[in-house]
């Protein structure tokens, strides 16, 4: 399996000879489909990432139980790839773990700000552990907000009630 | 009809796990989850998940304890993971297991940590079988009333 793009007809921002080494490919990865370039989205598109797949079921769930469309990744690493190379459109929110192992959230969060291309792109860090400087870092650091974990249905619609989509 | 002894036999089953703090107020947040959303077998998913997850970590502790020098660091990490899992699908014993597993991998402690895996280990095997007679007693359900979740 080569490319991890499959959308026939790719957004003009995307390069058709885009193609992601096997290597790179997270066989995890929900398969992206990309919008066609007239097609208005008005869905909520959330990309959550964790690196534990029993938290990533249960994030996409509650999320998609609130309508919102959502593509889950395993690594903060192979969320770069997909944001960068435009094969996730129109991200509304990013939702991910502090820490995993590879790239931690907030060096996830840190890149994003950085991108010109990404920083509007609100991202949320969730994190088991109440480390109050961790949290404070993270908000500094232009996080929107920090869940800890478990995370609940209600600490998400809290979350996103406030987020101007 | 013959869904009704099968459903007070679950229903009492989910009680004991509630009532014996098996499962905590997570674990109803999924079923609550699972029932508004109308899309059966979420729970089931997120259970095999955490089991799978679970046994995963278990044998790599068990193998980082076999080792002549123990990793503390990476023992703990791996009790970390499993805290978490177990925290996030509301298996609230094994969660409290893996959090006293944890003081004995900061006292670099090979005996306690070995013993702390035995609990580890017993609660989650113990959680696994009230879990699967669970998803079972779901699906015998569910073939008498398939409208039923």
């Amino acid at each position: 399996m080569a490319a991890a793009a499959p959308s026939p007809a790719p957004a003009p921002a995307m390069s058709p000879k885009v193609a992601v080494s096997p290597k790179a490919v997270d066989r995890k990865v929900v398969p992206v489909v990309a919008a066609a370039a007239d097609e208005v989205s008005n869905e909520v598109h959330v990309l959550a990432v964790d690196d534990s797949s029993v938290d990533r079921a249960v994030i996409a769930k509650i999320l998609r139980s609130s309508k919102y469309r959502v593509t889950t990744v395993e690594s903060a690493t192979r969320a770069l790839e997909l944001l960068c190379l435009g094969l996730v459109p129109n991200v509304n929110m990013i939702i991910t773990d502090y820490w995993m192992p590879g790239m931690t959230g907030y060096e996830l969060l840190k890149r994003v700000k950085e991108s010109s291309k990404l920083r509007e792109i609100p991202v949320v860090i969730m994190s088991s552990e109440n480390v109050p400087n961790r949290i404070s870092r993270c908000l500094a650091e232009g996080a929107e907000d920090f869940l800890l974990k478990p995370v609940r249905p209600s600490d998400v619609s809290r979350l996103c009630s406030r987020i101007r989509w | 009809m013959a869904a009704a002894p099968l459903r007070e036999q679950l229903s009492a089953l989910l009680s004991s796990m509630f009532s014996q703090g098996l499962v905590d107020e997570q674990f109803e947040q999924l079923q609550m989850l699972q029932d508004e959303g109308g899309t059966p077998g979420f729970v089931a998913e997120v259970v095999t998940l955490f089991c799978d997850d679970a046994e995963r970590i278990i044998a790599e502790i068990a193998t980082l304890l076999e080792q002549p020098i123990v990793s503390f660091d990476k023992v703990d990490a791996f009790v970390h993971q499993l805290k978490g899992s177990s925290a996030s699908v509301g298996a609230q014993k094994v969660k409290f297991t893996c959090m006293q597993f944890r003081q004995f991998c900061q006292e670099k402690s090979r005996d306690g940590c070995l013993m702390a895996l035995a609990v580890v280990r017993n609660e989650f095997y113990d959680l696994r079988n009230k879990f699967q007679t669970m998803l079972q007693l779901e699906q015998q359900i569910q073939a008498y009333d398939p409208k039923q979740q």
